[in-house]
């Protein structure tokens, strides 16, 4: 008796692009070639260089690349995530801008969709494609960091608007940004993650002040908002109250689920890795070799494993805590690749990220490369996440 | 693009998995061991009449013609058992390169064959020590310049002791009579050099999933301090880690195969690329399921040791790491291509 049937049919696993893939990274490759700004632009947690970068969310918008996995109906291309994934690539071959409003596109956008009203939807969607609002995060609190339902910050409900005390801390982007969104809890007599509602607010209201943080490299990348009886109309409560919780998990599905957009960038990293070796070999040990294979060996697995998800998601799987795997990888190879480039700089790895040495966007990257197993979701609470959920282990 | 198994790849890795789990326990391997009998002549003829053995052959020759990815499927599924009978490292390596082989050795080889229902070992320098040569009718032997087939009863060989019972090595002491052959020799050597990367990546990957499962049931039941000892953040860590190493070394060993059944002319480097990451995976597999375990971890008694032991072969054989490492600098190195995101797929 045959345990294996005969009639087994040739493999339909693809593991390349379709004609129309080919044509569509062509046309993303010719509009980025014309597009992209010659000159590097400032850093974007600069007063000028965010407005350089609100520029440049402005003409990705002109050319309808600014959103283009959302649905059509919002005004985005409806791409697949396949498609997602080239557009990426050839993003990150281009060295674009980094995207300044990744909060609004990636993060509240979709929750918006998701949760928002009619009204919500065409009040915020446009404005964030547009550029003219660009989103800070509101979730830490001083004494809610990991354990986000900790959360203190309230917001009482007073007729028709929310009265919100507190305040709120590495809000990434807050500094420059025009509006915020987080967790605010809305029912005093609550506790944890009950009674919390998820609130957009303008940063520009009465009663916020925004005190800039200086992160590692000197800029104000993240802030503290506080919030001292600030009045916000109800409309701006998103979802049911008390949803809070509910709703911001989603929100941080998506940000894990971000790990869609990375690959491309570690690929990139690994290859200029491989450069920068080669370009000093004799000068460094045979140690540095097996690390730079090592970058690429799992820079390429990381991207293999992003198209298998890709492709599972496109035959109607989804991905749960299995986001939590690709977080910890992506971001202790971020910093394996950065500290192996450094060791290859040699003494000029102590020069700043605002010197004019080559060693400059090297050293940037290295600084920014520790801040990978913090945000979204620290690397420790991912691997409780994945002990308990994956795993099966006690809590 | 669609990096997706199909229904039927599916189907072979259940049933080869439910297979194994009936016929190849911790307790039929501890057998094996004792009796230093590790091949076991019964599994091995059920293993032929399930159509496994030559599942890769052509089907002219008896086979399923079947692609490479599902039968990494369903070597994951032996590394997984601990399977001791060399099935993914010998046979299907051999049933690949039979089209390859020089015409003077594949025809002795066919006469002795039978259509894989005989066993035949093969000895490479990157696995230079046959298995079973007992159980075989004879054997492949790569060196340097050539391929060569020499029947059981031409050699002189004596068992050597592998770290790993489940495996019985053989040192070839002198050969009496030969076939050789330089033919297409640069051919048939980077082939079966890929192929044994990816059928021991394959293993290994099943095999560091099979010391994780075992850990995290152990964790789950073993108690200290009045609690599970898996409750504790840092045993939880440490198996997460493995967890995230199995997850993205997956993903090589599936598109390796594919692209050796594809021809894709990068498949040596997706081989070696597979076998790097599996054999990391594997590496830190052992080192913290061994260490979850506790003191237990260390025993004989203990089951954990069946699947470390091969795991540590696995990573020896074919190319370990480091070799694999070298293999991937002077592919990257001498690449006329655009490294980065294009040269991916």
């Amino acid at each position: 008796m045959h345990l294996l049937k005969k009639e087994m049919q040739i493999s339909k696993m693809k593991i390349n692009f379709t004609n129309e893939q080919h044509a569509f990274r062509d046309e993303v490759r010719t509009w980025l070639a014309s597009n992209v700004p010659q000159r590097p632009l400032l850093s974007l947690d600069t007063n000028e260089g965010f407005e350089q970068h609100r520029e440049w969310e402005r003409t990705l918008n002109k050319g309808n690349w600014s959103m283009v996995t959302w649905p059509k109906e919002y005004g985005g291309r409806g791409l697949d995530l396949i498609q997602w994934l080239i557009f990426e690539e050839e993003y990150y071959r281009a060295e674009a801008p980094t995207r300044v409003n990744q909060n609004g596109v990636f993060l509240l956008g979709p929750t918006l969709m998701e949760f928002g009203t009619h009204e919500q939807k065409s009040k915020f969607l446009n404005a964030m494609a547009t550029g003219d609002h660009i989103w800070a995060q509101g979730w830490s609190e001083p004494g809610a960091g990991s354990d986000m339902a900790a959360i203190r910050t309230t917001a009482v409900l007073e007729g028709d608007h929310y009265k919100i005390n507190g305040q709120k801390t590495w809000s990434s982007r807050a500094s420059y940004a025009d509006w915020t969104f987080g967790l605010f809890r809305t029912d005093l007599n609550s506790e944890r993650h009950r009674g919390l509602s998820f609130i957009l607010v303008p940063l520009n209201l009465p009663g916020i002040t925004v005190r800039p943080i200086p992160q590692l490299d000197g800029e104000p990348g993240f802030a503290e908002i506080y919030f001292d009886d600030v009045e916000v109309p109800i409309e701006n409560l998103l979802g049911g109250d008390g949803e809070g919780w509910k709703i911001a998990m989603a929100t941080a599905g998506f940000e894990r689920g971000l790990m869609l957009r990375s690959p491309a960038r570690f690929q990139q990293t690994a290859a200029k890795l491989l450069k920068l070796y080669l370009a000093k070999q004799d000068q460094c040990s045979p140690m540095i070799q097996a690390k730079v294979v090592e970058a690429w060996a799992q820079s390429e697995s990381y991207a293999l494993s992003i198209y298998h998800t890709a492709s599972k998601m496109l035959a109607g799987g989804s991905i749960g805590s299995e986001s939590s795997l690709g977080k910890i990888f992506w971001s202790e190879l971020d910093h394996m690749m950065h500290q192996t480039a450094l060791k290859i700089l040699g003494a000029s790895a102590e020069l700043s990220q605002e010197s004019r040495d080559d060693a400059a966007k090297w050293i940037k990257g290295f600084m920014f490369s520790y801040a990978g197993p913090i945000y979204a979701g620290t690397n420790e609470i991912q691997k409780n996440i994945i002990a308990e959920r994956l795993l099966g282990l006690p809590r | 693009m669609n990096f997706i198994f199909t229904e039927d790849q599916i189907q072979f890795k259940d049933a080869i998995k439910s297979f194994l789990t009936d016929e190849c326990t911790p307790k039929s391997i501890r057998e094996g061991w004792e009796a230093k009998q590790s091949f076991n002549s019964d599994r091995w003829q059920s293993l032929l009449e399930l159509g496994v053995l030559n599942s890769n052959l052509p089907e002219d020759k008896g086979g399923l013609g079947m692609d490479q990815v599902t039968l990494a499927l369903m070597v994951e599924e032996m590394g997984y058992a601990g399977l001791p009978e060399p099935v993914a490292e010998q046979t299907f390596l051999i049933n690949d390169l039979m089209p390859l082989l020089p015409s003077s050795i594949s025809q002795a080889i066919e006469e002795n064959y039978d259509a894989g229902a005989k066993y035949i070992s093969i000895a490479h320098p990157l696995a230079p020590n046959p298995l079973f040569i007992n159980n075989s009718v004879g054997l492949i032997l790569f060196d340097s310049s050539e391929c060569k087939f020499i029947a059981k009863d031409d050699m002189d060989f004596e068992i050597i002791s592998s770290n790993d019972p489940s495996r019985e090595i053989f040192k070839i002491n002198s050969m009496k009579s030969t076939i050789s052959s330089p033919e297409n020799f640069e051919e048939l050597n980077s082939a079966v050099s890929a192929r044994g990367a990816l059928m021991t990546a394959a293993l290994l990957i099943g095999l560091a999933q099979k010391m994780l499962d075992l850990s995290s049931v152990y964790v789950g039941d073993r108690t200290q301090f009045g609690k599970p000892i898996g409750s504790f953040q840092a045993v939880k860590h440490m198996l997460a880690d493995v967890s995230v190493r199995i997850e993205f070394a997956k993903p090589a060993v599936y598109r390796a195969a594919y692209s050796l059944s594809e021809n894709n002319p990068k498949s040596a480097l997706h081989c070696a690329h597979a076998k790097f990451m599996c054999a990391q995976a594997a590496e830190l597999a052992c080192k913290n399921s061994l260490q979850a375990h506790g003191a237990m971890g260390y025993t004989w008694e203990m089951d954990l040791h069946i699947y470390m032991r091969k795991a540590w072969s696995m990573m020896a054989c074919w190319g370990n790491e480091d070799k694999q490492q070298d293999i991937i600098f002077k592919t990257l190195t001498s690449s006329s291509e655009e490294l980065g995101v294009l040269y991916t797929f």
